[in-house]
């Protein structure tokens, strides 16, 4: 592009957003170059530069988004979406460069509505700060995932996040009521006045996990809860996964614990005894009970006498308490994996007639074709009709090529690895960390001929295909 | 550029967390990505790699920092981002890559002593401090930034100390703490030498009584850990206020006030003191506390910064009057004259705003 051309352009976008919120400075297309994903962050650490945005914009609300949007479209620049940065899939990086859409200036709180138990704010709002305004008037969000205090709203909508507390509150697709979305033409919609209903497909749900291909959300309607009267923890030792998997499936089918999580043994002996000082062979499982008293106490005697049967040993309420209060501390450096390591989490889901199936099939799967990697994993989400596993693998630095594009032949090829597997045996592409760039050619072999519904409303939202190019096999 | 080694181990352990964002007072303003411990981190370890220069706009981004060290306090593994966003300034400053708008603060600094430029002019901070001219075995140190737009308040501290019977002094030629050079070039030849001034003046005196938060954390932690101590009894404003409460040398009236005291960051994070303000309250009234309070506060204001992002600090002030609000309150009180003078630019229609001196006056 010609220099004459570039500044006409910024020029242009200076004026739907402010020149003070349209940047080119070095500093901004830097930060907005390198996410979570760990081949931006191997590129950056080998002292490469990922590619970069031409121009970062912070528009302040939907109007400003659609003025983006239409300038654009109009010179058929690529536009990728930037919450917080925090997402490990590369959704957010502008591989193709072009227009960065910061979205952290639309922060604002439009509505509190105790009533109707849901907060309406801009979808850049940080979701820790939503959970700060849910709390001064006494009420809760219940979305606690890792990135929490860093992650925006709209980060978690586009990726299908989820939270610590997800089997009781749900994912974040459970957690929203009503979207403001603006198209790639600039159109400006709002989704539907209430989920769950009978008028259509919900359109809620066609945004949320696009990650950016197919629209940006502006605003949101997140729903709050009561803060719980009580919360009780309790862990457990089983001997083995298959007792783990049994006892929690029979316990589901008699209410919901809020926390679930089953640690592999891999992981009961590395992550866990670290952070929360379990020092014991077997699979530690916790469980967090809450919501009134009454109704805590009856669940904690149902759940000690349903993992009884299953010979699960009783930990007491200590290791849950710490875990709880430390759950966020496993991802700050020094704990969380880190390079010179290469790793990654190859989380999927599947009914709990495949889920146990599937993890012992991947841990064979890349143990076997990349010995050098050590694979642990934990189950942390669930459902009446299965789980999630969150497994990862983790290679030492010195098996790690120093070269950057060796190294990333050998990542991608684990993903490959692990993914396939993981379709082969029943389970998805991803449970909740979303596709992205790193996925993206993997959406094709698991959905197959289904592919086309996502082609076609890509195609028709978005024909000149400006929208977060090549993330979500898009 | 010449980085120490704790520099780059923890711009490299900074570079790729995002989990302190959500505490960052300019980045909750600006909502810019720059703004983030790791932005800076990743920035300047992409410097130490070699694969940027270290160009004016990343030097533009150190200096957005405002060192609160809120990140720092967030940190549930140690990380102490204000490392390398302190270190970077002396490496710029050492390199003559100074931003143009931080010059004319250097150049005050060395036509008058202070960064701010000459002391503002008010008759009654003269005819008060002048009242206790005479050397003592105590020092009310004033500081710069009072002396520089909040004398208004420093009166009322006079005042009330001279209430309690206190007899101490206050220097019509006082010495800067070393503080605001420290802030603006990290640890150079200039700030060391200002702070050991500092140090030497302090040493004539038992006790010395810092008005200013700020002050109290560079002579009683920054100046420590850099070697320069001094004999004399260092204490915060605050800190001698509970005292004197304590000691019934001010006996307090208990009103019907709710206060919410805005916490300054280099009070509760630098010297640790997150008690005796809220002491001072509860014997004054009620407090109705906001969210992050002690040593999670939040910056409500910085007069270095204000020079040269004016609107980010009526910014982060702006936030905290809703935060307070938020929670009921609608009287802030405050300890610090930089977050006193944001704050009272902001100040919201029906709120009131207090210095902690000014809350004891008013219950005597």
């Amino acid at each position: 592009m010609t220099d004459f051309l570039f500044t006409q352009i910024l020029s242009e976008l200076e004026d739907a957003v402010g020149r003070e919120n349209c940047s080119t400075r070095e500093i901004d297309k830097l930060t907005h170059g390198v996410d979570y994903f760990w081949l931006s962050r191997m590129w950056a650490d080998r002292g490469l530069r990922m590619p970069e945005a031409d121009v970062v914009v912070s528009p302040k609300n939907a109007k400003e988004t659609s003025a983006v949007l239409k300038i654009a479209n109009y010179y058929k620049i690529p536009v990728t979406t930037w919450g917080g940065g925090g997402g490990t899939q590369g959704g957010a990086i502008p591989v193709n460069g072009g227009i960065v859409l910061d979205t952290k200036r639309m922060n604002e709180i439009y509505d509190f509505n105790e009533k109707g138990m849901f907060i309406e704010c801009g979808t850049g709002t940080i979701y820790k700060h939503l959970e700060w305004v849910a709390n001064e008037r006494g009420y809760a969000t219940m979305h606690y995932p890792s990135s929490l205090t860093c992650s925006t709203v709209g980060g978690f909508l586009a990726h299908r996040g989820i939270g610590v507390s997800s089997t009781k509150y749900g994912k974040i697709d459970d957690m929203v009521l009503g979207m403001e979305v603006v198209l790639p033409d600039g159109t400006i919609i709002e989704t539907s006045p209430a989920p769950k209903h009978a008028a259509g497909p919900d359109l809620n749900q066609i945004f949320i996990g696009s990650e950016g291909t197919l629209g940006i959300m502006t605003k949101a309607q997140m729903r709050i809860y009561d803060i719980p009267e009580e919360r009780r923890f309790r862990g457990f030792l089983f001997h083995n996964m298959t007792d783990a998997f049994d006892a929690s499936r029979e316990l589901l089918q008699k209410f919901k614990p809020s926390v679930m999580r089953l640690y592999d043994p891999a992981e009961t002996a590395s992550l866990i005894k670290k952070i929360v000082g379990v020092e014991r062979d077997g699979a530690f499982m916790n469980i967090a009970i809450e919501g009134d008293a009454e109704m805590v106490a009856l669940e904690e005697k149902i759940l000690l006498k349903t993992f009884a049967k299953y010979g699960a040993e009783d930990l007491g309420s200590e290791y849950g308490e710490k875990w709880w209060k430390e759950k966020i501390t496993f991802f700050y450096p020094g704990n969380m994996m880190d390079l010179p390591q290469m790793f990654g989490t190859m989380d999927t889901i599947a009914p709990f007639d495949k889920i146990e199936k599937i993890y012992w099939a991947m841990k064979e799967a890349i143990e076997t074709n990349f010995p050098q990697a050590k694979f642990i994993a934990h189950f942390s989400h669930w459902y009446e009709w299965g789980a999630m596993v969150y497994d990862r693998f983790i290679i030492d630095g010195k098996d790690v090529p120093q070269d950057p594009h060796e190294a990333m032949r050998l990542h991608n090829a684990v993903w490959n690895c692990g993914v396939r597997t993981a379709i082969a045996n029943g389970g998805v592409v991803n449970d909740h960390h979303g596709v992205g760039i790193k996925l993206g050619r993997l959406m094709k072999e698991q959905y197959g001929p289904a592919m086309k519904v996502f082609e076609g409303l890509k195609r028709e939202l978005d024909p000149n295909g400006i929208m977060n190019p090549f993330k979500l096999g898009l | 550029m010449q980085f120490s080694s704790k520099c780059r181990e923890t711009a490299d352990a900074c570079r790729f967390c995002w989990m302190c964002r959500h505490i960052c007072p300019i980045g909750n303003v600006t909502g810019q990505e720059r703004n983030t411990a790791r932005a800076r981190a990743l920035s300047l370890s992409v410097v130490m790699r070699g694969a940027a220069e270290l160009d004016k706009d990343i030097a533009d981004n150190v200096y957005e920092c405002a060192l609160c060290g809120a990140c720092t306090e967030d940190c549930a593994t140690g990380w102490d981002p204000v490392i390398f966003a302190r270190e970077s300034r002396r490496e710029i400053v050492l390199a003559g890559r100074t931003p143009a708008y931080i010059m004319p603060m250097l150049e005050r600094f060395g036509e008058s002593g202070s960064i701010y430029g000459a002391e503002e002019e008010n008759d009654a901070f003269a005819a008060a401090a002048a009242r206790h001219a005479a050397k003592t075995d105590i020092l009310l140190y004033i500081g710069e930034d009072a002396r520089h737009g909040a004398k208004k308040n420093a009166v009322k501290a006079i005042e009330l100390l001279e209430k309690a019977g206190v007899d101490f002094t206050v220097l019509c030629d006082e010495p800067v703490s070393g503080r605001t050079l420290y802030f603006l070039c990290g640890d150079v030849k200039e700030a060391r030498d200002a702070m050991e001034a500092a140090a030497n003046t302090y040493g004539e005196y038992k006790k010395v009584v810092f008005y200013d938060a700020g002050d109290a954390k560079t002579a009683m932690q920054e100046a420590k850990e850099l070697g320069i101590d001094c004999a004399a009894a260092l204490v915060s404003f605050p800190a001698y206020i509970a005292e004197l409460i304590d000691t019934k040398a001010l006996k307090v009236n208990k009103g019907d006030k709710k206060y919410t005291f805005q916490d300054p960051a280099a009070l509760t994070r630098g010297i640790e003191d997150t008690v005796s303000p809220r002491k001072v309250l509860s014997a004054c009234g009620e407090l109705c506390d906001m969210l992050l309070i002690g040593k999670a506060t939040v910056l409500a204001g910085q007069k270095i910064m204000a020079e040269y992002m004016p609107e980010t600090v009526k910014g982060m002030a702006a936030k905290r009057w809703v935060d307070c609000k938020n929670m009921g309150g609608s009287v802030m009180v405050t300890a610090d004259s930089a977050e006193y003078l944001a704050l009272e630019a902001t100040k919201p229609d029906g709120c009131e705003l207090l210095t902690i001196e000014e809350a004891v006056l008013q219950c005597l």
